[in-house]
């Protein structure tokens, strides 16, 4: 019999990212995390909600996990198959008619305090390190429209100063977006990781703690951010019921296509 | 109406050039037309400036040969098999890859300014980002590479709206475009099953036009619903019956994709000497697709058949109730 109670951090922090969803949202999402976090919250926190993808699939409600944004699993039960420029003119007109209904996930491999994302490149970018995909739509969304920043939790991610950015958050602070030249109405409203969740100050724009999950521990949390951290707001967070568990192990991912079950001993 | 029907192997050796200004439709595992890269590798032809869109294995079996002179990028990656394409990730961090980085949505609308005709292309994109702070390729290399614009942008003044900061993108000439498409008639005529990418968008830009399609059918019936025709006959050069071009890339309302097989290439693209055995063994050392394909085997590409009613490959015989 398969113990529900017992959970992940990373099925924790899909359930957070499906939190930040509400009923009135289209929500951009991709593969991976979002998506079952996206799931998770047609089925149960937000119903009414509808999702996109970058590729321009509308209105999608996959049965199988895809793989990729441009996946015959979105393309199949879709509510419309719109080719990419489409999403991005009405990504772009939902910022001019300052409707606030699109929410986004992206991913990266470096964050700083103000939520700039690195997804392109550790190291100078002419001689890189590492080298990644590059922008792919994050870009274009965060230019755009509010999003939800997943990312893993540790000091080499959470930097001071990234080396790349490929999608901007509120820059600098308070006006950076404007400064620049970008809406200053849009930007990141948290950072969901596998330890808590982050979220800005409305003055400084400046990450703080909001909330921790029960393994991690402000200090755990300060202990694997490169940069100096507000705690002082933080929360414990409520552990997922054995009921989203079981959604998430036996409908929405069954085959752990993202979402490893342990055989033994999870976090918790 | 002429009859453009020819093998695959005529099609590259006629309308890919080296020096080609070229790009593929079809979205990083979706739809790519596979069967014509290999085409391309086998035919040594080289030296492209690429316009890759979201791409994956099928540039980056190209940039892993070679055969790449300028590597337009937005997103390189099998996606959900790979987090990054290897040959691509090893290029650029051995210095080896002229490239340059736009995001998806700027390269998608200048594919898309591309089939309108457009002189530039004004954005609010990749403002306040690395994109616009680094270029991949200086100015003075741009110069050197006569299918590249001297910039990679300009700021320019919204003339309507005078204050107004926005990015002004060049637009790509395209010499060569390929897609696969579902079915296609012999005067050139397509209909596209699924999203459409960005396949129609180069396919009008593009001087050359060559369609790779899972079935060929008459220029008499591929008429009977212009509603599903999205490319007209005259809009294409070369039309090539090819089943199962986009394998191991997915083709809708034919087949999935194989991620067995995208992960074998995953793996084996991670070193040099296991990359060069993988194309010898799947490109080089095969004549053309229908040899390609018996050597995939009848039983793996059945297991890909998609389901009815879903659109991809799925195992309904464990379905309850």
């Amino acid at each position: 019999m398969a113990d529900y109670t017992k959970y992940t951090n990373k099925e924790m922090q899909a359930i957070t990212l499906a939190q930040q969803i509400t009923n009135d949202n289209i929500a951009i999402v991709g593969t991976g995390l979002p998506l079952i976090g996206a799931s998770v919250a047609k089925r149960l926190f937000a119903p009414k909600c509808n999702l996109i993808v970058e590729s321009g699939l509308m209105d999608c409600s996959p049965i199988e996990v895809p793989r990729s944004v441009g996946d015959l699993r979105f393309m199949a039960h879709c509510g419309c198959q719109w080719p990419n420029i489409r999403f991005i003119g009405f990504e772009a007109n939902e910022w001019l008619h300052d409707s606030t209904r699109l929410i986004a996930f992206i991913g990266g491999a470096q964050i700083d305090p103000y939520g700039n994302v690195n997804s392109t490149c550790i190291g100078d970018y002419h001689a890189p390190k590492t080298r990644f995909t590059g922008s792919g739509g994050a870009n274009g969304i965060a230019t755009f429209s509010n999003t939800i920043i997943m990312i893993q939790h540790e000091k080499r991610r959470f930097m001071q100063k990234i080396d790349y950015i490929t999608s901007p958050g509120w820059i600098d602070g308070p006006g950076g977006r404007e400064k620049v030249g970008l809406p200053g109405n849009r930007g990141p409203q948290a950072v969901v990781t596998d330890r808590g969740i982050l979220k800005f100050d409305e003055k400084t724009k400046r990450m703080y703690l909001a909330g921790y999950y029960e393994t991690s521990s402000p200090e755990d949390i300060i202990e694997n951010t490169g940069f100096d951290l507000d705690v002082s707001r933080a929360v414990k967070l409520d552990p997922p019921s054995p009921e989203v568990i079981k959604m998430i192990r036996e409908e929405i991912d069954p085959g752990q296509a993202f979402i490893q079950v342990p055989k033994e001993e999870p976090a918790n | 109406m002429s009859n453009k029907v020819c093998t695959l192997q005529e099609a590259i050796a006629k309308y890919v050039e080296d020096g080609d200004s070229i790009s593929f439709g079809g979205f990083t595992t979706n739809k790519k037309p596979m069967a014509a890269v290999r085409e391309i590798l086998r035919q040594g032809k080289k030296d492209f400036i690429a316009w890759a869109g979201p791409a994956g294995s099928d540039w980056d079996m190209l940039i892993g040969e070679d055969r790449v002179k300028a590597y337009i990028n937005c997103y390189t990656a099998d996606s959900g098999v790979t987090n990054v394409s290897r040959r691509f990730r090893k290029k650029i961090e051995a210095g080896q890859l002229v490239y340059e980085d736009y995001s998806q949505d700027a390269i998608m609308l200048m594919l898309h300014a591309a089939s309108l005709g457009l002189p530039f292309l004004p954005v609010r994109l990749m403002i306040g980002s690395g994109l616009v702070d680094e270029w991949g390729i200086s100015k003075e290399v741009r110069k050197t590479i006569d299918k590249l614009t001297d910039d990679k942008f300009v700021y320019v003044e919204n003339p309507f709206n005078p204050g107004e900061k926005v990015v002004a993108l060049p637009v790509p000439q395209l010499d060569t475009a390929i897609i696969h498409v579902q079915k296609a008639s012999p005067d050139g005529t397509c209909i596209l099953m699924g999203d459409e990418f960005h396949d129609v968008d180069i396919v009008v830009a593009a001087k050359k036009v060559i369609v790779t399609c899972e079935e060929l059918v008459s220029n008499e019936v591929i008429r009977r619903d212009p509603t599903l025709t999205k490319i007209p006959c005259f809009a294409v050069d070369a039309v090539c019956e090819v089943p199962y071009g986009a394998y191991p890339t997915q083709c809708y309302g034919y087949y999935d994709y194989d991620n067995a097989f995208l992960k074998a290439y995953g793996a084996a693209s991670k070193t040099e000497e296991d990359f060069k055995a993988f194309l010898k063994e799947y490109v080089y050392d095969v004549k053309d697709q229908a040899e390609f394909l018996e050597k995939i085997g009848v039983n793996r590409l059945l297991k890909l058949k998609v389901s009815d009613g879903y659109g991809y490959a799925t195992d309904i015989s464990k379905e309850e109730d």
